[in-house]
């Protein structure tokens, strides 16, 4: 478990990042390592060169302006918990960072690394596209910005150029309700199934829902069927979207659960989600 | 037997039975444990070892010229290189119907499971090492892979030609009138149980560091064994070092569990290397070749029936285990130990149960070697019993302590029909604590009313008996082989401290710890004044190795029989001093005082001092050796016993299961230190929770392991610690020193069983009765839904 031979660099600015990739087609930024380090321990990565945005601060920092809330790509998962701004503005946002891992596994790992990982099984995706939310991005011909819908592929495949690095995230806060939940068999495990999910509640029903899973998929999806089943319903007048739910996605089976069982428990994730709006509507 | 190393005296607790914090604490919590991998030796070279990629096949090629012309590689070795030195290591279990192995250091023509070591690649650093293995090209042709252990007993391909037919072990007994228990039974109950593949999963993986001075023909070995001097002694049988320039070291080690208790062919090779190379080789395990390579264990398929009379009594017994043992007996506890002592052992447990039907199996399969984890053969063993205890309570309508009390033997010495004598033991007592300490009829209340509200609990049970102190009457006992004995050494210095060294290694169970207290209580001498070093090196004594829950009773007698020794010379010289009888001096408190004389007495560090310096004082005939060394092993077998109740909560939305609270009795004996016999039993238990809700090692339909990682491999965390309450019932044995007994398997052999017993009392409602382990929460999940 020791890491193949490879090349570190640690640049001072995004552009010398782009540059470094542009000239290794085999180059991988590092970005917390959370992922990747295993992966080269277990040498089921061998990156020529490792890209270090670790001394990058343009990187980090997080700012709220006009419902954005903007993430730098470097800002750990503990930061985000514990930000007093995102607790502020968005607690859910805050909550779901708690969900990823262990304290040390949070105190190192970013919301941009793990956005470009694209693992199946994280959060970050699902926040981001339940937010509809997205990402700056530099490449060594200039920036863009891609959303969440445009940027996941598939597990572990993003639309990101080989030159590009993410430079910070932005989650629209925008007064719609947010719900991130997920099923853990223990304490800081890749969750089984996750959930995130966003509405707008007027005079108890739902509107503008939007759903996102993962954990219990080959890939971080949306759910649409669920989602317009539930427009314009109460959260008790669910049991379409229900049913749409269990039956639009492809649950994924491995060790820890089969495609049944990832089924149930993510429509038990949707029933809590439901229940929780329910209970807002019923204070609003 | 009657040798004079069965005899321990006699002795007072004082120190014994005291909450005394471990020594090794303040090291070991503050990172400054010496483990194998923090000692580096000058010019050490890194090993790393090429492991099969598949279950089974014929190797046609391995090339490896690449790999040694790499930049920093010192050598590549494949099993032809092995092979001059070393046969193969062979293992087998000394009872009948077992058939012997032989397994190669490194696999040559044909490899048998997926991580079998097949080259070797030494290299200056660890990095280099993994490189040049990835330069290692094998060609494997395959050959079908034998995964299912009864299938393999019917017939079919070989899992390993040695053993054609892929019988490994056969054999049983039939005790009694089974037959007519069976035809005259009010009702049998039974069932089929599969208990999962598990890896014992130490925190310290495994690892090697050979060093070989030719001048001297000096080899020095340092490994993290539970069994050092079986390793030494292996050294010479398997490799021909000579016996007297050998020495295995053993540091910190970082848990063992029985993984650690086996001659492994890494610890074979490495010497090898050394001596060939001239220079000290190292090799660290990882975590994925731990969970590969290094021993599985615990995993059998059981049928068992209980035949009952219409007062709810067992009359009569039917089993059959059968081992899934992988490709080779790992020397010594062998894939027989495991069904072995399931069928042979365990099925009557603390019931008085006449009549025995008992067959034990083990096939060989192509899977990782199963070797030895706590509770060996007694965790299934445990697991079906007392779920089908459970099983036949909610047949009958009685209380699971009801049902066992129906059973329970209550009189001692009791004589089971496999032959074993039981001494002594609290059965009885332990069914009625638990039942008090749960308070049966406030649980069922609360089931009740949670149920209401779409709430499942449940309440599980399982008691225990635990042979200990392994033993060479033990292995007679049970019809095994073995002689066992340890020594430990006691050496008073001028000053009057001591210094104690013993035969067993330590894995992080406190022995220093409790080993000092039987001795401040044998010489009167403080804590801080006593140094016990545990088997750090095989130049000191003799250990048969810390297994079979022996380490308090085996090392607590020989070192009371070694303290015993100075003792007598202590008390000799006071009662000269202070002119009084021998007979009415004791040691205490640091002094020798005359019973009934306030004032008169003497401190130990004077007497120690005169026996160096003062021949004045010496009485007549006083040899002055304040050093000795004796060997200990007990008359008679061992038993402790006790027993869990476990409340676990399923949730209805996932199938998760939590264990709420764990009600622990633990009878054994004389309790030297309860801080550590907890620390044990709640150790134990979360094991046995891990075994029960978690861990499973999993192969595919190809025999590949899928669970390489602790990601994939989820052992219990602190999350799963539920709190405990413990109760302590002392029974001592009439036959060890201060009578005391063992415990450490206790926690994981009777867990499992209270976990599963729990879980489908809070499915009882749904008619669904699960006899597997670990529990999925699918299945869970499914029986809630019916």
């Amino acid at each position: 478990m020791k890491s193949p031979v490879f090349a570190y660099a640690a640049p001072n600015t995004v552009a010398e990042a782009c540059s470094l990739l542009a000239n290794d087609e085999d180059a991988k930024l590092l970005a917390g390592g959370q992922s990747l380090v295993p992966l080269l321990a277990l040498r089921l990565a061998a990156p020529t060169t490792l890209v270090d945005l670790r001394l990058v601060p343009a990187l980090t920092g997080i700012t709220y302006d006009q419902g954005v809330l903007r993430l730098g790509a470097m800002t750990t998962h503990r930061a985000i918990e514990r930000s007093p701004l995102v607790q502020d503005v968005a607690p859910a946002i805050a909550e779901a960072a708690a969900l990823i891992a262990h304290p040390q596994v949070r105190t190192r790992g970013t919301i941009g690394g793990a956005v470009a990982h694209a693992d199946a099984a994280a959060e970050w995706p699902a926040v981001l596209l339940a937010l509809g939310g997205h990402v700056e991005v530099t490449g060594t011909t200039g920036s863009r910005s891609i959303s969440a819908s445009d940027l996941f592929m598939g597990p572990f495949m993003t639309s990101l150029e080989p030159d590009e690095v993410i430079t910070s995230v932005s989650l629209p806060i925008d007064g719609r309700e947010i719900w991130v939940d997920e099923h853990q068999r223990r304490h800081g495990d890749y969750g089984l199934s996750i959930l995130a999910m966003t509405y707008q509640l007027s005079d108890g029903f739902l509107t503008d829902v939007r759903l996102a899973v993962a954990g219990a998929t080959g890939s971080v999806t949306r759910a649409p069927e669920a989602e317009a089943a539930l427009e314009g319903r109460a959260p008790a007048d669910s049991s379409d979207a229900i049913t749409a739910l269990a039956a639009e996605l492809s649950y994924t089976s491995d060790i820890h659960g089969s495609a049944d069982y990832r089924r149930d428990i993510t429509t038990t994730l949707f029933q809590r989600a439901l229940r929780a709006a329910g209970e807002r509507s019923g204070q609003a | 037997m009657s040798f004079p190393h069965s005899q321990s005296p006699s002795i007072a607790a004082r120190s014994i039975g005291a909450r005394v914090p471990r020594g090794d604490d303040p090291r070991l919590l503050t990172g400054r444990g010496q483990y194998l991998a923090d000692i580096v030796l000058p010019g050490e070279l890194h090993a790393c070892f090429v492991r099969s990629s598949a279950a089974h096949a014929r190797i046609t090629r391995v090339s490896i010229d690449e790999a040694r012309a790499l930049d920093g590689v010192v050598a590549v070795w494949t099993g032809e290189d092995a092979a001059k030195f070393c046969e193969g290591i062979v293992g087998e279990l000394e009872v009948e119907g077992c058939f012997a192995t032989t397994m190669p250091l490194l696999a040559r023509d044909i490899v048998r499971y997926v991580g079998e070591p097949v080259a070797v690649v030494v290299a200056e650093s660890r990095y280099v090492a993994e490189d040049g293995c990835d330069l290692v090209d094998v060609d494997y042709e395959p050959l079908e892979p034998v995964l299912h252990p009864r299938s393999a007993l019917e017939g079919g391909p070989s899992a390993n030609e040695e053993l054609p037919d892929n019988v490994a072990l056969r054999g049983g007994k039939v005790l009694g009138d089974v037959e007519g228990a069976f035809n005259n039974a009010a009702r049998v109950i039974e069932a089929t149980f599969h208990s999962g593949r598990l890896s014992a999963g130490p925190m310290e993986t495994r690892g090697v560091i050979a060093s070989y001075d030719w001048t001297s023909r000096r080899l020095r070995l340092w490994t993290g064994s539970q069994m050092p001097h079986y390793i030494k002694y292996c050294l010479t049988a398997y490799l021909g070092f000579p016996e007297n320039e050998c020495e295995v070291l053993t540091p910190d080690t970082g848990g063992g569990f029985g993984q650690k208790a086996h001659i492994f062919p890494e610890e074979m090779l490495l010497p090898l290397l050394a001596r060939e190379l001239d220079r000290p080789v190292k090799w660290v395990e990882d975590r994925r070749e731990n969970l590969m390579t290094a021993t599985h264990a615990h995993e059998q398929f059981i049928d068992i029936a209980y035949a009952f009379d219409s007062d709810a009594r067992a009359t009569g017994v039917r089993i059959r285990a059968t081992g899934d043992g992988g490709a080779y007996h790992q020397p010594p506890w062998s894939m027989g130990v495991e069904p072995w002592c399931t069928a042979m052992v365990t099925p009557t447990g603390v019931y008085d149960i006449p009549a025995a039907d008992l067959i034990y199996e083990a096939a060989a399969t192509n899977k990782t070697p199963i070797g030895a984890y706590r509770g060996v053969g007694y965790m299934a063993g445990t697991l079906v019993r007392e779920c089908l205890m459970d099983d036949a309570a909610r047949a009958f309508e009685l209380s699971p302590f009801d049902i066992r009390r129906r059973s329970v033997v209550r009189e001692f010495p009791w004589t089971n029909p496999q032959g074993i004598v039981y001494d002594e033991g609290s059965w009885l007592q332990t069914i009625d604590e638990l039942e008090r300490m749960v308070d049966y009829t406030a649980f069922r209340e609360r089931q009740a009313a949670l149920r209401a509200e779409g709430r499942f609990i449940g309440l599980g049970l399982s008691v225990f008996v635990e042979s200990s102190g392994e033993s060479t009457a033990m292995g007679k006992a049970h019809d095994l082989g073995g002689i066992y004995h340890d020594t430990a050494t006691v050496k008073m210095e001028p000053n009057g401290s001591v210094t104690v060294t013993i035969g067993l290694t330590t894995q992080g169970q406190g022995h220093r710890t409790t080993m000092a207290q039987v001795v401040a209580d044998s010489l009167g001498v403080p804590l801080e004044a006593i140094t016990v070093r545990a088997a750090e090196s095989t130049t000191y004594g003799w250990g048969s190795g810390t297994v079979g829950s022996r380490g308090a009773v085996i090392a607590g007698g020989a070192v009371l029989r070694a303290s015993n020794v100075i003792r007598t010379k202590l008390v000799a010289l006071a009662a000269s001093m202070l002119e009084a009888d021998p007979a009415d001096i004791d040691l205490v408190d640091g002094a020798a005082v005359v019973l009934g004389v306030p004032g008169s007495s003497v401190s130990i560090i004077d007497l120690a001092t005169a026996v160096y310096f003062d021949q004045s004082a010496w009485p007549a005939d006083f040899d002055p050796t304040l050093e000795a060394t004796l060997a200990y092993d007990p008359a008679r077998p061992i038993f402790s016993n006790g027993g869990h109740a476990m409340i676990v909560e399923v949730a209805p939305d996932t199938g998760f299961v939590t264990v709420e609270k764990v009600f622990s009795v633990e009878d054994c004996g004389t309790v030297i230190n309860p801080d550590i016999v907890e620390g044990q039993i709640r150790g134990g238990v979360v094991q046995g929770i891990g075994a029960a809700l978690l861990e499973r090692l999993v192969y595919d339909d190809s025999g590949q392991l899928v669970t390489t990682t602790l990601l994939d491999y989820h052992m219990p965390s602190m999350d799963f610690s539920p709190p405990f309450e413990i109760h302590h019932l002392e029974t001592p044995s009439s036959h060890t020193p201060g009578g005391i007994k063992g415990m450490g398997e206790s926690g994981l052999i009777a867990a499992p069983a209270a976990v599963l017993n729990a879980v489908n009392d809070a499915l009882s409602h749904t008619g669904t009765v699960l006899h597997n382990i670990p529990i999925t929460p699918e299945q869970v999940l499914r029986a809630l839904r019916g």
